[in-house]
Parts: C-alpha cells; structure tokens; sequence
C-alpha cells in the first residue's frame, strides 16, 4: 500500500520536531556563543580563550607560560615525530598520507568528509592512512600514541588559525555536536555548557572553567607529562556528569569536536599547551 | 525509636551498617562521592574547609534561616524546580543523596553562622 505524500510529509514533520529544534546555521551559532561570552566576560581578551582555565588565574598563567615547552621537554613530541616519520612495511609513512607532510593541516581539523558523509578528525584521518596501508590502527583515546602522534602534526600548525569549515551538508552533524554540549544529562545533570557556558570563569573545585571558545583551539594538551586529547578531556567530563561516556572517535564525540572546534574559528592554534592536574572526584 | 533499637543492637553485638555509617553532615558537604557541594559552594569561615570555588552563591546561615528548612530541603532534593537554568544537581529527584542524608544536609544549612 502507499502511503499518501502527505500522510509522509507529517510524519516527516513529526520526526523533524522530536530530532528538536530547527538546524541552527553554524555562523549564528558561532556569532551568539561569541556575544554571550563577551558579555559575561568583558575583561577578558576574546584571544585569551585560548588559555583555559589559565585566562582566570594569574598563578596559572605563570606555570603556563614556564611550562612552554612541556611537549618537548615530556618527550611527547619526539615520541610523536617518531610516529610520524616511521616507514610502515610498504615503505610509506604517515607523513606521506597528509598534503605538505602534514605541515599546516591541524587548523582545518576537523572537517566533513562529504564522501563518507560524517566528520573526520585530525585522529580518524591519522587511523584511515594507517588502515589505507594495512598497518595496526591507534587507540584514538591513548595519549601515548595517538595523541603523541596529534601533538607533533599540531606543533606542525602552531601559530595556524583555527580555520574548520562547515558547509551545508555538514550542518547536520554540526548541530548534533551542539546539542550534545548543551544537552544535561546524567546523575549531576549538567550539560557541557552548563560549566563552559553558564559557568564559564567561575571555579569548580578550586580550578576556574575553562570558555567553550578557545577549547577546540588546544586539542591536544600536556598533562602530567602526556598528551591528553580533547576527546579524551570530554570523556572525564562526562564521567564527572555521571555519564557513561561515548567512545573516543565515536560519531557523537566527533561531532561536539567539530562544533566545539568551529567555535574557535579564527583563534591562534595553540599546538599542545600545559594544563594543570585536574583534581580527582570520588 | 530506632536509635533505641540500634543502640540496643549495637550493644548485642550485631552488625547494623546503618547504625555504624551514618555519614556526618560535614562529610556530605565535602565528599565528591556524596554531596560534594564544597566544589562550587563556600561556607563561612571556620564551619568548614575554606575554597575559592564560586560556581554557586556562598553560603551563609542567616540567607538558610531566611528559606527555611522545607524550601532549603526542596531545593536540596531537585532545585530546577525553583530555577529551571541551575546547574545545582537534583540530589533526591537523581538519588545522589537519600532522604535521611538530604535531612541532615538541611539541618547543617539551616545551622550555618
């Protein structure tokens, strides 16, 4: 039997309404998101964003600046370069995968891949040149490997403008980022943006909140002498929430990257920053 | 009643965990695996650890006397119902805390100099 088209159209209409609201288009979002932190925070220097908690805490900023070089001196980046360059069996590295060697990439990560039809981040696109070659993937959430790995093509981008594009076949999984970080859930039920928005600069727990903007700017961090991906910092939030966490390289965390990184469009690519030892909870 | 029974039991030797585990009130305050509120809230000087965490309003005896212990306990138990944008989580409505632990959380409050 076939159903009337308009029978289809309002269960179409139907579906459309539970998926929530209307896609937002990502330059308004991005523009709003901007204005409301602008506004809460009108001391601080919309470049700042980048610093993390650190933009809040003048000690912070202090160990910030002495710890520069964290990713050289923890020996992330020469674990990474290794990584890099090594030849895999049919000769070919990772390196050879990548436009330029990889130099000047990191800031246009992630992006939509319109073939595959989803998002790719910089560490999916690392595992698709390893399986293209028949090598051993990388666990996407190990900060020894993979995000050794991402730290060194970053370094290869510092001073890159964060520069993620989101044409329009990718609004849709742009919007499922969106509404993933500012959707509560979970036994403390917060959202992302509950801390990173609402409570952007106030402290939790000693240490000041981090803005939404400027997180997707320092994908890769050093902390306590590893590389730690921002994935892998979403999924310690999550676990904070009460949440059970999404895995690493999932859609779901590849898309809150993506907006997550889209919001700080134009922000100076920091290429694995020093951040402070989190405090643990229960 | 039944601090008479525990007494009772406890000194019949029998093993009554919820005699022995009450969690003091303190504690509910400041463990990250209970109540946890230290991590946004500060309390008055000397009523307990001192922190510049500010993520919720300081807390101070006199603004708990002015709730009262009912709407201290409700907002305890799930404050989106007062403010619907708060990220203070629903203790009771999400079970982190039990009604007997939300009371004595409420108690302390109301207590605060």
């Amino acid at each position: 039997m076939r159903c009337p088209d308009r029978i289809l159209a309002a269960f179409a209409l139907a579906l459309l309404t539970l998926a929530g609201p209307a896609l937002a288009a990502a330059d308004a979002v991005r523009a709003e998101m901007t204005a409301k932190l602008k506004s809460d925070l009108p001391s601080l220097a919309p470049a700042d964003y980048v610093l993390g908690s650190a933009a809040f805490d003048a000690d912070l900023r202090s160990q910030l600046a002495e710890s520069a070089n964290a990713a050289t001196t923890s020996g992330v980046l020469e674990a990474g370069r290794a990584a890099w360059t090594r030849k895999f069996k049919n000769g070919r590295t990772l390196a050879s995968c990548f436009p330029n060697g990889g130099r000047r990439i990191a800031g246009a990560y992630p992006q939509y891949d319109a073939r595959l039809k989803r998002v790719v981040t910089l560490e999916t696109a690392i595992n698709q040149c390893l399986k293209t070659n028949a090598e051993p993937l990388l666990d996407i959430d190990d900060g020894k490997s993979m995000g050794a790995v991402t730290a060194y093509v970053r370094s290869l981008s510092q001073n890159q403008k964060v520069a993620v594009r989101v044409p329009a076949a990718a609004e849709a999984s742009f919007d499922q980022g969106r509404r993933l970080y500012t959707t509560r859930m979970g036994q403390q039920n917060w959202a992302c943006a509950s801390c990173h928005v609402q409570g952007a600069g106030k402290r939790y727990a000693e240490q000041p909140l981090s803005p939404a903007i400027g997180q997707g700017a320092s994908s890769v961090v050093i902390r306590g002498g590893q590389a730690v991906t921002l994935q892998a910092r979403v999924r310690e939030c999550l676990e904070r929430m009460g949440v059970a966490p999404f895995a690493a390289g999932s859609d779901e965390l590849n898309n809150l990257e993506y907006y997550l990184t889209y919001l700080s469009n134009g922000l100076t690519l920091q290429a694995s920053p020093w951040r402070a030892a989190r405090a643990t909870r229960g | 009643m039944r601090i008479a029974s525990c007494i009772l039991a406890c000194a019949a030797g029998m093993a009554l965990p919820v005699c022995a585990q009450q969690t003091p009130a303190l504690d509910l305050f400041v463990r990250p695996d209970k109540g946890y509120c230290i991590a946004c809230h500060q309390l008055p000087a000397g009523s307990g650890p001192a922190t510049r965490s500010d993520l919720g309003p300081a807390l101070a005896g006199s603004r708990m006397r002015e709730l009262g212990k009912p709407k201290l306990r409700e907002l305890i138990t799930d404050p989106t119902v007062a403010k619907p944008t708060t990220v203070m989580p629903p203790y009771g409505r999400h079970r982190i805390l039990d009604a007997r632990e939300i009371d004595r959380l409420t108690d302390f409050l109301h207590a605060l100099p």
